[in-house]
């Protein structure tokens, strides 16, 4: 098989999209694990509360992956056939894939720091959890946006 | 519906009918009672019971906690918590010095075990630092001085010992060194050495950090001596256990003491309460908060159990710190969570349960969309709300849960969506994977209609205030304005849809900057207002993510279905593949249920209640029969 520059340049957006907001979400998820765990040390019961903060800056990880998805199937490479694109068509993939790549992975260690404090209001008032947690939601909401430009870009896409 | 109206009751009677009267309103649970005094008056009386109750309860809860871990009481979860009835209570009280004295016998079993554990530990660190001495066949109380000799057993960090030897080798001092073993860092010695050299040897100690170990209390050599440690460490296990069979005779106890401190911890409640009222020697004074419907029940309540006494009712003023109570309808409860979560309304605000509700409904299953994940979604909410015995907030999250799941499944086939792309049923409307955009415009249709019933909703608490101008000023223009605008999406309307915009525009303009006095600073902060509907624009973009979410899940829930079968080729991978399925599918539920709980409810917190609500309420706080461990029936 003849392997096209813009093959190449699609699989790097896809193999992007996954690996930045991974690092991003690894990062953050442990981040806010070191600091649940402080918490749950002095009150094991707590461990529900904080599980739910540190699994928030995991979704960004999972937005990654996503994308990735979206285009090895739009590419074709899951079926098996990969599509014969042109160097441009390459590129306009790999510019699809930068918005969730660059935003998930940097969204992912600002919210696991708003996470992390949130851990800091279970510690004190578990009572007021919700607010924590509606503080890192707030960062999600750019991860959030990313992906939604991401996965519009990808299936505006159309290649013969 | 809403918020419940409350009503400041005074109650004005004979101090000997106080406890009478407390008895009965903790028993109907429906009243508040609130603080009289300014500052608490040190009612010594009260006080000195009180700390009685806490001491008396201290003990309780001590010997509970110990005979916790042995008891086989049922999982409160799922069989729900003891009944204990009155009868039973009062035969209980019958024998409290009985019960106090197992309570006394549990605190001297947590004292020996607490000294058993003490022992236990001190010995298991002697026989650590003895273990590298058993190469020592001196019983150690001989090591010293014995006649012109000294025996000594000495350490010498390992790094000293070469140099050590070296030394000792060209100074020839009258002193022999036995190695005998090793710890950690030092090498272990016995050092043997004529009494005139004692000078000389200890400078040399000195000089390469050589320690001499005292071994003081301790008899025989050190092999004797840790069998003895390992026979006393053994006789400790035996007597721990023998105190744990002694205990787990006890555990029949556990109710009753658990009982017992509901029935004083009721009490101890009820005594708090005394503090807060007002009286003189023989009459007294209360405050307190009844909610509406219940009036009527604490009036009659009151007068029964003493006639002598005086009930009064009063409208809160405006200064008044109103407790809070909900009352919606039963579809309606399990939403008031989220907005808990956020804060209660205060007391002279909408409830926005009712308005709130149906939003996270639609929200809610929008972002989930899976008409499969919803269906096992309320099975597993519907299956724990009948078989466990959840209560409380947390049963209020589980009906949520349930109804969420509803929402999912109409809108999974809504877009045809069950466990992603494995069972393919058509979709009512579209997959949203080929047709997003008419899903986001759907999603931004809809955060319009929440926006804009929050902007009605801001509207009429101003109407409700009095302030009838600032609602068409702030809200109304606001609303012609935007309708203004939106209608220019729409090519048939846009001649109209200018006049709309620009009315509600000038209209903005001019009212916006009112209070101002400079009649060009009103102009200038009028125009400056209409930078808000950027912020109106970001609110409506914001609703984008019910599209984003529900197009993760359906992803993510293909992504399952794809590597799946990439597995199952043959039995094994068929194996393999029901696992990664299953795991995989409820993974996604978990996490895409998370998030719609989560992004639900900024939307309603940061979109919804920002345009109108203020929250800040206090849960009102009834004294009621409140109990830790027991039911206490009344029977």
């Amino acid at each position: 098989m003849e392997v096209t520059l813009g093959q190449v340049l699609a699989l790097l957006g896809a193999a992007m999209a996954v690996f930045l907001p991974g690092v991003g979400s690894a990062k953050g998820v442990g981040m806010v694990g070191e600091a649940a765990a402080g918490v749950v040390a002095e009150d094991p019961n707590k461990f529900s509360q904080t599980l739910i903060l540190q699994a928030l800056p995991g979704t960004q990880g999972i937005y990654g992956l996503l994308t990735g998805f979206v285009v090895m199937q739009k590419i074709g490479l899951l079926g098996g056939n990969l599509l014969p694109l042109t160097t441009y068509e390459g590129f306009l993939v790999f510019a699809a894939c930068l918005p969730i790549s660059v935003v998930g992975l940097l969204s992912a260690i600002a919210q696991a720091r708003a996470a992390a404090a949130g851990v800091g209001i279970v510690a004190k008032k578990p009572e007021e959890v919700a607010k924590g947690i509606t503080y890192a939601a707030m960062v999600e909401t750019y991860a959030v946006l990313s992906l939604l430009a991401s996965i519009l870009m990808l299936f505006g896409l159309r290649f013969s | 519906m809403a918020i419940v109206k409350m009503k400041k009751m005074y109650v004005f009677g004979l101090k000997k009918d106080r406890d009478r009267i407390l008895d009965t309103l903790q028993k109907l649970g429906a009243a508040e009672i609130a603080d009289l005094k300014e500052e608490d008056i040190d009612d010594g009386e009260v006080t000195r019971e009180l700390s009685e109750l806490e001491s008396k309860l201290g003990r309780l809860k001590m010997a509970i906690d110990f005979l916790k871990p042995y008891g086989k009481e049922q999982n409160p979860l799922v069989y729900g918590r003891p009944k204990i009835s009155v009868k039973r209570l009062q035969e209980l009280l019958s024998r409290e010095d009985e019960i106090s004295e197992v309570v006394n016998i549990i605190s001297g079993f947590d004292q020996r075990i607490y000294r058993l554990k003490a022992e236990e530990s001190r010995i298991k660190n002697q026989i650590e630092l003895l273990k590298p001495w058993l190469r020592l066949d001196i019983p150690v109380e001989n090591l010293g001085r014995a006649g012109k000799v000294e025996l000594r057993a000495v350490a010498v960090p390992k790094k000293n010992y070469k140099p050590l030897v070296d030394k000792l080798q060209e100074k020839e001092l009258p002193l022999e060194i036995i190695p005998i073993g090793e710890s950690q860092d030092d090498n272990l010695l016995l050092a043997i050495y004529h009494h005139s050299a004692i000078s000389d040897v200890q400078e040399l100690f000195k000089e390469f950090s050589v320690t001499t170990e005292e071994f003081s209390g301790l008899k025989g050599t050190p092999t004797q001596i840790i069998a003895q440690f390992q026979e006393r460490l053994g006789a400790i296990e035996t007597e721990r256990q023998k105190i744990q069979v002694e205990i787990s005779k006890l555990r029949d106890h556990l109710l009753d003491l658990e009982a017992l401190y509901d029935y004083w911890f009721l009490e101890k409640q009820k005594k708090e309460n005394l503090l807060k009222m007002a009286g003189t020697e023989k009459v007294f004074l209360m405050k307190a908060w009844v909610p509406e419907p219940s009036v009527e029940a604490v009036k009659e309540a009151v007068t029964s159990a003493a006639g002598a006494s005086h009930v009064v009712f009063e409208e809160p003023s405006e200064e008044d710190d109103i407790p809070v109570v909900l009352s919606n309808p039963r579809i309606v409860q399990p939403f008031e969570i989220v907005t808990e979560l956020y804060s209660l309304p205060n007391p002279r605000e909408i409830d926005p349960n009712i308005f709130m509700a149906p939003f996270f409904f639609v929200f809610f299953g929008m972002m989930v969309s899976d008409a499969a994940y919803g269906l096992v979604l309320s099975l597993l909410s519907g299956l724990a709300l009948w078989k466990l015995k959840i209560k409380g907030a947390g049963r209020k999250l589980v009906e949520l849960l349930f109804l969420g799941g509803v929402s999912t499944f109409i809108w999974g086939m809504i877009f045809g969506s069950w466990f992603g792309d494995l069972i393919k049923i058509k979709p009512l409307w579209l997959n949203p994977m080929d047709n997003p955009m008419a899903v986001l415009y759907l999603s931004f249709a809809m955060g319009l209609v929440q926006i804009y019933v929050g902007i009605i909703l801001s509207a009429c608490k101003n109407i409700k205030s009095g302030n009838i101008a600032d609602a068409v000023m702030d809200q109304v223009l606001w609303l012609v304005f935007l309708t203004g605008l939106v209608m220019m999406i729409f090519p048939g309307l846009a001649g109209v849809a200018k006049y709309v915009a620009l009315s509600g525009a000038v209209g903005l303009v001019l009212t916006q900057g009112r209070s101002q006095k400079n009649i060009v600073k009103r102009l200038i902060s009028g125009v400056l207002s209409l930078y808000n509907v950027a912020a109106y624009f970001s609110d409506v973009l914001s609703y984008s993510r019910l599209l984003a979410l529900g197009l993760a899940t359906g992803v993510i829930a293909t992504v399952i279905n794809t590597m799946a079968r990439l597995i199952g080729v043959n039995i094994l991978g068929y194996i393999v593949m029901t696992i990664v399925m299953v795991g995989g599918h409820f993974f996604n539920i978990a996490v895409n249920a998370l998030g719609a709980f989560v992004h639900g409810s900024r939307l309603q917190y940061i979109e919804f209640f920002g345009k109108f609500y203020e929250g800040g309420g206090r849960p009102f706080d009834p004294l009621r029969m409140e109990t830790k461990y027991v039911d206490l029936e009344d029977a």
